[in-house]
């Protein structure tokens, strides 16, 4: 039995986990569900020893847990898959899995005795794995996400945990996934799931524990819950009934033209013969798995990246170049968006529309103006923060996107992409943005948005594309079920 | 000339490719030493210095060793456990090094007012392979330092590629996260590196002093600490490719004196510049950091 | 100006001292005779002032070099050689400017240092952005090759006329700065470091391509997201800063030393790093720790006069202060790291954020 007693963590600011008690049974699924910033990755990096909590200890079968030691944890039989890929991308997959289980204590390594045992698990599960001596950086992100599985299980653990196993699945792949849980709850181990798909965990577990801003707030065996009610724990009232999809129409003013772009990365084509067309008011979607050529397609529109073919236009060049009439939200807005160590002030000055706004001639930086006009865009986008002059790495995560999103709109764009806008944040944060992106759509903007999140763009999209391998499907209306949108994804049909 | 020419290679080389075996496996667990030629300038003088007032080689060998691994641990306190910046620590330390063993130095060989030296180690011949014609002396008749860095280089190659510590090592230095959440511990393995990388570059300097040459003048090491940190890149972090790097280096060092000798109107002073040109050339043809290990040079520091 | 931002670097220089003291007992010397004796050479008296501020002024220069570079996190090792290729093209071009007015003979004197540094900077710069060849690595061994081109400029093409000594021809007499405090060697050039390290403030702080400087250096890839052209800024930051090491070189050709000697620098370049570290790259208080080193400097020798202390000790106390500076600075003592945990932590230890506060 994995238990958990009174466990408490903080992060500076942040009371993370408050008092939380949790307790898993052999031979069972449980489902640990929660919104974005919930602390459900908190209490399980704890239970893998990867954190120490602040108070209350973790237990298995009794034993406590040594706490912030991932190697106790897997001695003691947990293993985790967490939500970031941990594979090392310039070592081979068997490399990999050698650093796992399979060989013991043992000094030597004997990679065909890795991969003889890989295969083996990997028959018992239904899986298939790359080919021998391929590098897992040319691997897809199903295979990715089998190998880790797969190196988990390796430590033959008593408990498995999985982070958000089934983002990065398409909704063909599924089904399988779910079943192959459940074969391993029948060896009498111990799996929990921590995912914020509350479907899915209706599906699968046997029971379910709800947290809401690092509070336990009920534990409940699934078959005697639902959604509805599983959804009111989560947030804490009713959940507001998803606002139905607006269709906007096409305004005949088109803004942004991709046409036929085709981009190669490491011999590969990331992107191939993409082509579309966004108009004023739109707002159109590009859903698809992560690694299929969404970040390549991001990169190509910065300016980042040379496409090999094809190129983006913009309808109206306008005065100021095409940086004051495409704005764009990156992906991992901590690596890519902001800097962390600099003031809210001179991140907004990253944008490059912004900068050379508040540019004199000579190459000085019109400070004053700058700094009052941070000032001006933190209450107009109601961000929480001291200042202009406050580190952004002071911001919390929710105000931080809020701020590149502030970022980008506030320099009036023609055009906005957005990669993953709504990431990490939780209910509160989400609608907020969204409620910013229709906004911004209504006065006469375009929007792009690429995600991997389904039902945001269901919601939002009038156009919506799905990518996979690098290439765009047009999904009208009448064709947006999870059935077909899955078949898509997965690239099992065009 | 030719036998003379490449003995002194080989000989001027092994310096270099001790401190660049040693760099290897620092940098393939994350860590970039800037502060190798400290090590060496520390390993150089104490080493001497514990032989001189020993009279015992050996002993001096060992002293120079200690010296390196001591500088090194201090740099792992900063660098792994203080997760500093690894540039700027390792500057710190070379400046460091300068000064101490100068001080020292001057302190000790004031007192002394005999000359600072002793008898160095001889070469060891390996029976008739000395005699093969051109590369004979070159190859068989070097002292043990020079036969065990040399040896150590298939050593260490298996033992990166082959082995699970070198896979942990790797592991470190790619994505350190990851091979602390799969139970390893990283600031274990980058400390013990660095403790290697220590003892290696400590036999480079005390080979400076008691080997190669017989004394010690201040900054004897030349940068070769920091031709070593090139040779690394331009060996593509393999040991194989680290060694021919080394030969290269140690044949520009040697060339210097060929070419003084031959008595040539150029003036000696572009010949003293030419190992150091060679690595910049060098650098700049072959010198693309792109397999380099992921990590290197990022501190982790483990929540 | 928060207290901690000067707390820390005087913290770590009484931590240093402290150090330095169990040093010096080591060494059989008297901690408080070599304070003492530091103190009287570098303050004691009219003369040993300005003679501490002489001996600061190309630590301005290198430190400035130094801290321009390191806001970009390009790590420039080399302004020893930055330095001395400035001052080898001045010294160079000095005697030939027989019976050009001052104000003529000193900008071309004060021009061919900077042309001569910012060509040495910037071929480690255009190395780095084309070649993507580690900086650390390149300007340390141009360091080297500066070093011998120096020497064989004054044993050959360069040696002054008689050939007895390895020195140049001296300059001509306009080229050289007034010293106008005599007999100190203080001189007009004080001022222009000065004005100097308020440039590269403004530069730094009011400028657009400061800022972008700043950006690159705290981090690389967002500033390549946002369209801050990296290799141009990485060329240009490079010659730049060996420009201003070049000017320092200049400098001490036309004011201190009127000409050529095989060794210019004892080490000012690596110094400068010191320098610039302890005043966490903010140009304006490299001034004050470039006075401060060079006290420590001045003072040496009274030093060794009075203790036998080596004057190589003042490498020993930089040293420790870098190292001490380092720690302080860490996540265990800063409260910067108070993030929300969800939030991936950039590294931050190996960019500038971590030597300045500003």
């Amino acid at each position: 039995m994995l238990a958990a007693k009174a466990i408490s963590k903080r992060f500076g600011r942040n009371l993370a986990l408050d008092g939380v008690d949790f307790c898993a049974r052999p031979g069972e699924i449980h489902a640990l569900v929660g919104e974005n910033g919930a602390g459900k990755s908190t209490l399980i990096n704890i239970f893998a020893g990867r954190l120490r909590p602040d108070d209350g200890h973790a237990t298995l079968d009794g034993a406590a847990l040594r706490a912030g030691s991932p190697h106790a944890a897997l001695r003691a039989g947990i293993a985790a898959v967490y939500q970031s890929p941990m594979l090392f991308e310039r070592m081979t997959w068997e490399e990999n899995l050698a650093l796992g289980g399979f060989l013991g204590e043992a000094d030597q390594l004997h990679l065909d005795e890795v991969a003889a045992r890989a295969r083996a698990l990997a028959a018992e599960l239904s899986f298939d794995l790359p080919p021998p001596g391929t590098r897992v950086e040319d691997c897809s992100v199903t295979e990715r996400v089998r190998l880790e599985i797969i190196r988990a299980l390796s430590f033959d653990p008593r408990v498995l945990i999985l982070d958000e196993p089934t983002g990065v699945l398409a909704p063909g792949e599924l089904a399988a996934f779910l079943e192959l849980l459940r074969r391993l709850r029948a060896d009498g181990r111990i799996v929990v799931i921590v995912t914020h798909k509350l479907a899915e965990a209706l599906a699968v577990a046997d029971r379910i524990t709800v947290l809401r801003h690092g509070r336990r707030v009920a534990e409940r065996p699934a078959a005697e819950t639902g959604e509805a009610e599983l959804a009111q724990m989560m947030i804490g009232e009713l959940a507001p009934a998803p606002p139905r999809p607006l269709y906007f129409r096409h305004t005949n003013e088109p803004v942004l033209m991709v046409e036929h772009l085709t981009a190669v990365r490491d011999g590969r084509r990331v992107l191939d013969d993409v082509s579309l067309t966004l108009g004023a008011g739109d707002i159109a979607g590009i859903v698809g798995v992560d690694g299929n050529g969404q970040t390549e397609l991001v990169e190509v529109m910065a300016g980042v990246r040379a496409p090999i073919a094809g190129r983006t236009r913009l309808a109206d060049r306008g005065d100021n170049g095409p940086d004051a009439q495409m704005a764009i939200v990156p992906q991992n807005r901590d690596l890519d968006g902001l800097i962390l160590e600099m003031t809210l002030w001179e991140n907004l000055m990253l944008a490059p529309a912004l900068r050379r706004r508040f540019s004199r001639s000579g190459g000085w930086l019109a400070r004053a103006r700058a700094v009052e006009f941070c000032a001006q865009t933190l209450s107009r986008f109601r961000i929480d923060a001291a200042g202009p002059f406050a580190p952004a790495g002071a911001l919390s995560g929710g105000n931080r996107q809020r701020l590149a999103v502030a970022r980008a709109l506030a320099t009036a764009p023609k055009v906005l992409i957005a990669h993953d806008i709504c990431r990490g944040l939780d209910l509160r944060a989400t609608s907020e943005v969204h409620r910013m992106l229709r906004e911004y759509a209504a006065a006469g903007g375009a929007v792009l948005l690429i995600s991997g999140d389904l039902d945001e763009l269901l919601i939002l999209c009038a156009q919506l594309w799905v990518i996979s391998r690098g290439r765009l499907t047009e999904v009208p209306p009448e064709n947006r079920n999870a059935a077909r949108l899955g078949l898509l994804m997965s690239g099992a049909v065009r | 000339m030719l036998e003379a020419f490449l003995t002194s290679t080989i000989a001027m080389a092994t310096p270099i490719l001790l401190a660049a075996l040693g760099e290897t496996i620092v940098e393939y667990s994350g860590v970039i030493n800037i502060g190798i030629e400290g090590s060496m300038l520390c390993g150089a003088f104490f080493g001497l210095a514990a032989a001189y007032f020993s009279g015992s080689l050996a002993l001096g060998m060992i002293a120079a060793v200690a010296a390196a691994i001591a500088l090194n641990a201090l740099l792992a306190l900063l660098v792994v456990n203080l997760a500093v910046s690894q540039v700027v620590a390792g500057t710190a330390l070379d400046i460091l090094a300068l000064g101490l063993t100068g001080v020292f130095y001057r302190r000790l060989f004031g007192i002394t007012g005999k000359a600072f030296t002793v008898a160095p180690i001889r070469p060891i011949a390996l029976g008739p392979l000395a005699h093969i014609p051109v590369v004979g002396p070159a190859l068989f008749d070097q002292n043990v330092i020079v036969y065990a860095a040399f040896a150590l280089v298939p050593c260490i190659a298996g033992v990166l590629s082959r082995s699970r510590y070198g896979l942990e090592l790797r592991a470190a230095g790619e994505r350190p996260e990851a091979a602390d959440a799969l139970g390893l511990n990283v600031y274990r393995i980058r400390w013990q590196a660095l403790l290697i990388a220590g003892a290696l570059t400590g036999l480079a300097g005390g080979y400076l002093t008691m080997a190669y040459a017989d004394t010690f003048v201040e900054g004897i090491s030349a940068g070769r600490g920091f031709v070593a940190l090139a040779v690394v890149i331009v060996g593509r972090w393999n040991a194989y490719g680290v060694a021919a790097a080394s030969v290269l280096f140690g044949s520009a060092m040697a060339l210097q004196f060929a070419l003084q000798a031959s008595g040539t109107a150029i003036p000696y002073q572009l010949f003293l510049a030419l190992p150091y040109a060679l690595t910049l050339a060098v650098l700049a043809i072959f010198g693309g950091q792109a397999n380099a290990p992921s990590a290197l040079g990022e501190p982790y520091v483990r929540r | 100006m928060k207290a901690g931002i000067i707390a820390k670097p005087i913290a770590a220089v009484i931590l240093a001292a402290a150090l330095i003291a169990l040093v010096l007992l080591a060494l059989g010397a008297s901690p408080f005779g070599v304070m003492g004796a530091l103190w009287q050479g570098a303050f004691g008296t009219w003369l040993a002032f300005t003679e501490t501020l002489v001996k600061a002024m190309p630590l301005v220069f290198c430190g400035l070099a130094v801290a321009i570079a390191f806001q970009g996190a390009l790590w420039n090792i080399g302004a020893d050689g930055q330095l001395i290729a400035g001052a080898t093209l001045a010294g160079a071009l000095g005697p030939a400017l027989t019976h050009w007015p001052h104000l003529l003979a000193i900008p071309a004197m004060l021009a061919a240092g900077v042309a001569g540094g910012a060509t040495w900077g910037g071929v480690a710069g255009w190395l780095r952005a084309r070649r993507d060849v580690n900086e650390i690595i390149s300007t340390i061994m141009l360091n080297f090759v500066a070093a011998q081109i120096l020497s064989a400029a004054v044993h050959g093409p360069l040696m002054e006329p008689s050939r007895a000594y390895p020195k140049s021809a001296p300059i001509a007499p306009g080229a050289e700065l007034h010293l106008y405090f005599a007999p100190s060697r203080l001189n007009l050039a004080m001022a222009l470091a000065v004005a100097l390290a308020a440039g590269c403030y403004l530069f730094l702080f009011r400028t657009r391509a400061g800022f972008e400087l700043r950006a690159l250096g705290r981090n690389r890839r967002a500033s390549a997201f946002f369209g801050i052209p990296i290799a141009r800024l990485t060329t240009r930051t490079l010659a730049l800063s060996g420009a201003l090491a070049g000017l320092g070189g200049a400098v001490q050709v036309s004011a201190i030393t009127h000409r050529l000697y095989e060794t210019l620098s004892p080490g000012w370049g690596y110094e400068a790093i010191a320098v610039a570290l302890v005043a966490r790259l903010n140009p304006l208080a490299i001034v004050a720790t470039a006075i401060f080193f060079g006290a420590l400097d001045n003072g040496a020798q009274a030093m060794q006069r009075a203790e036998g202390v080596s004057p190589v000790l003042v490498q020993v106390i930089q040293g420790m202060v870098i190292m001490i500076l380092l720690a302080f600075d860490t996540s265990a003592w800063s409260g910067m790291r108070t993030v929300f945990a969800g939030a991936p932590t950039v590294p931050a230890a190996n960019t500038p954020a971590a030597a300045s506060d500003a």
